[in-house]
Formats: structure tokens, C-alpha cells, sequence
């Protein structure tokens, strides 16, 4: 084992691999025509499902308050329409991707 | 020739060891089944892949290991460094989902994940789970998460019970889309597969759709997988950072 040997074959190899990663990374970005499809599809069923979900939760609970206050229609009918703006919150923060509270997207780490 | 189409019927829950106790049944289901294969698998994949850990990851290593980088890279993007205590968690859902969704895709297996009591028992948990983490770092200022800050106090009657709805259908929307997309795509496949045995000579074409479908389905289990994680992380976000 001799210690004066040139490293070069490790001194070149981050080079070596940060090339290949770079290569690598560029095949990923141009994704095939039926994942795009596959994608926009989910995309546009998680909408959809963000939509509905907010309104069976609030027209649930619109019945159950009605149920239990005796309050018949109107508990329903204040909830429906609070879980419809609900439903187009969610899905407007779905589509935007903001957090939660409305905060501005946080610059990624 | 009349063929008997039954397109749900692959959903339905055989009591395979039947345990009853009062009036509650816990019988051992091919559901818990098929739960118990893929923890199994999931257990047996990780432990076996990092029991001869080699500097070059072989096959099993490398799947091991793209699992976990891959659900590393979607907790630090999406939920941050602090994540990273919540990251057994979010890798056990992954996981857990993953292989229910993937087992699911053999024939005459049994895909759990298609059920709303296990995508709405999980998406409860997560719920809970995300609900206690705010709890417990921010304490009673979780409660200004159902105020958008900068809007004006008039306005508060209207928002904190919109916000309030909103919240609590985070649950809901996170059980309904799993199960949505399996049991669509199980139940479109055996339509399919229903009209092949149907057309008889020219069962050919709907079978040539359901090769398709099933390709189809395969990105859509590993994407519904990845979704139900990502949205696990988002939720995590709100709840470590709030505001």
C-alpha cells in the first residue's frame, strides 16, 4: 500500500456522480403523457372530494343539531350553506396549496 | 349464456375465524387477513434489507432505502426538520397503505383499503393525532387556527364556523379519497372482466381494457398511497407551525 498514490479516481468521483444525478434528474422532469393524464385526473377527483366532503360534514351536523335542539329545518339549512363555503375553502386551499390559516406558502428549506 | 355479473362482491368481509364476545364480534376477517400479511411483509422487507447492510445496497436494500428517502424528502419538504420525530408515523401510514393497496392488486386477494371503516379509522387517527400535536405545542392558541389572521373581527361570526366545518372535514375527505379510488377502480376491473366472460369471442376487447385498467389501477394504489401521506404531512405543518 503505498500513501503517495494520486487519489484521483475518489477526487473525481463526486464530479462523477453530481454528472450522473444531474442526468438522472432530468429524465424525471419530463413525465410521460399518461401519468400526466393519471395525475390531472386525481387531481381533479381530490377537488371534487375536497368539495363534497366539507358539505356532508356540515349538513351532518346540521341534522344532528336540528335532531337534538328540535330546531327542525333551519339547523340544516344555516349547515348546508356553511359547508358549502367550507367545501370551496378546501378546495381553494387545495388548489393553491396554502396552509391551513391562510398563511403565505413558506419558502421551501 | 347468462353470466351472473357481481361487481362488489369482491369487497365482501368472510369471517375466516369467527370470535364473538357478548354481542360485539371481532371475528377474524380476510380483511385483518390481508392487515396481517402486510405488516408481516412490511416487517420482514425492512428487517431482512438492513440485516446485511452493504455499502452497495443490493435489490431488497435499495427498496428499503428508496422507501425511506423517499418518505424522508416528503416530510422535510413538506413539514420541515421539526417532522422528523413524527416520521416513524408517517412511514408506517405510507407503508401500511402501500402494501394494502399493492396486495390488493393480486387476483382474488382482498384490497382492505377499499373499506371506509379502514381509510376513515385511519384518517381518524391521523385527524386525532395532528389535533393533539397542536394541543400540546401551542395550547390554547390552537383555537386562533379557526381565525384567518388579517381578517376583520366583523367578519368572525362567518369565518370560525366555516374554518370549524372545515377542519373537522379534513377526516372525511381524507378517508372518503382512498377508499373512493380503490373501490372505483376494483369494481370497474370486474365489470370488465364481467363483459369478457359475457361476450365470449369478442371478449378480447373489454379484456384489452382491463390490461390497461390495471395498469392504470397499479399507478393509481401508489399514488393514492403517496397522497393520503403527503396530506398527512401537510396537516402535521399546520399543526407544528399554525399560523
Amino acid at each position: 500500500m503505498s500513501e503517495s498514490g494520486p487519489p484521483d479516481p475518489l477526487a473525481r468521483f463526486g464530479e462523477r456522480l453530481d454528472r450522473a444525478r444531474s442526468g438522472q434528474a432530468r429524465e424525471e422532469r419530463t413525465p410521460g403523457a399518461d401519468s400526466a393524464m393519471g395525475s390531472a385526473l386525481g387531481f381533479g377527483l381530490r377537488i371534487g372530494i375536497e368539495l363534497v366532503a366539507a358539505l356532508v360534514v356540515g349538513v351532518a351536523l346540521g341534522w344532528v343539531a336540528d335532531h337534538f335542539l328540535g330546531t327542525r329545518p333551519w339547523g340544516l339549512i344555516l349547515f348546508f350553506f356553511l359547508g358549502s363555503a367550507a367545501g370551496m375553502m378546501n378546495a381553494y386551499r387545495a388548489m393553491t396549496r396554502l396552509g391551513y390559516g391562510g398563511a403565505p406558502p413558506r419558502p421551501k428549506p | 349464456m347468462a353470466v351472473e355479473s357481481r361487481p362488489l362482491e369482491q369487497f365482501t368481509i368472510e369471517r375466516i375465524i369467527p370470535i364473538h364476545i357478548g354481542s360485539l364480534d371481532i371475528s377474524y376477517t380476510n380483511s385483518a387477513l390481508l392487515m396481517t400479511i402486510a405488516v408481516v411483509l412490511i416487517t420482514a422487507l425492512l428487517v431482512l434489507a438492513t440485516s446485511r447492510a452493504a455499502l452497495v445496497p443490493g435489490r431488497l436494500q435499495s427498496i428499503a432505502e428508496l422507501a425511506y428517502e423517499f418518505v424522508a424528502n416528503m416530510v422535510r419538504d413538506n413539514v420541515g426538520t421539526e417532522g422528523f420525530e413524527y416520521f416513524p408515523l408517517v412511514f408506517s401510514i405510507f407503508m401500511f397503505v402501500l402494501f394494502g393497496n399493492l396486495l390488493g392488486m393480486i387476483p382474488y386477494s382482498f384490497t382492505f383499503t377499499s373499506h371506509i371503516v379502514v381509510t376513515f379509522a385511519l384518517a381518524l387517527a391521523v385527524f386525532a393525532l395532528v389535533t393533539i400535536v397542536a394541543f400540546v405545542k401551542h395550547g390554547v392558541r390552537f383555537f386562533t387556527f379557526f381565525f384567518p389572521s388579517g381578517a376583520p373581527v366583523v367578519m368572525a361570526p362567518i369565518l370560525v364556523p366555516i374554518e370549524i366545518l372545515s377542519y373537522l372535514s379534513r377526516p372525511v375527505s381524507l378517508g372518503i379519497r382512498l377508499f373512493a379510488n380503490m373501490m372505483a377502480g376494483h369494481s370497474m376491473m370486474a365489470v370488465f372482466a364481467a363483459f369478457t366472460v359475457a361476450l365470449g369471442l369478442f371478449g378480447f376487447l373489454p379484456l384489452a381494457i382491463n390490461v390497461a385498467l390495471f395498469a392504470l389501477e397499479i399507478v393509481v394504489t401508489v399514488l393514492q398511497a403517496y397522497v393520503f401521506t403527503i396530506l398527512t404531512c401537510l396537516y402535521l405543518r399546520d399543526a407544528i407551525h399554525l399560523h
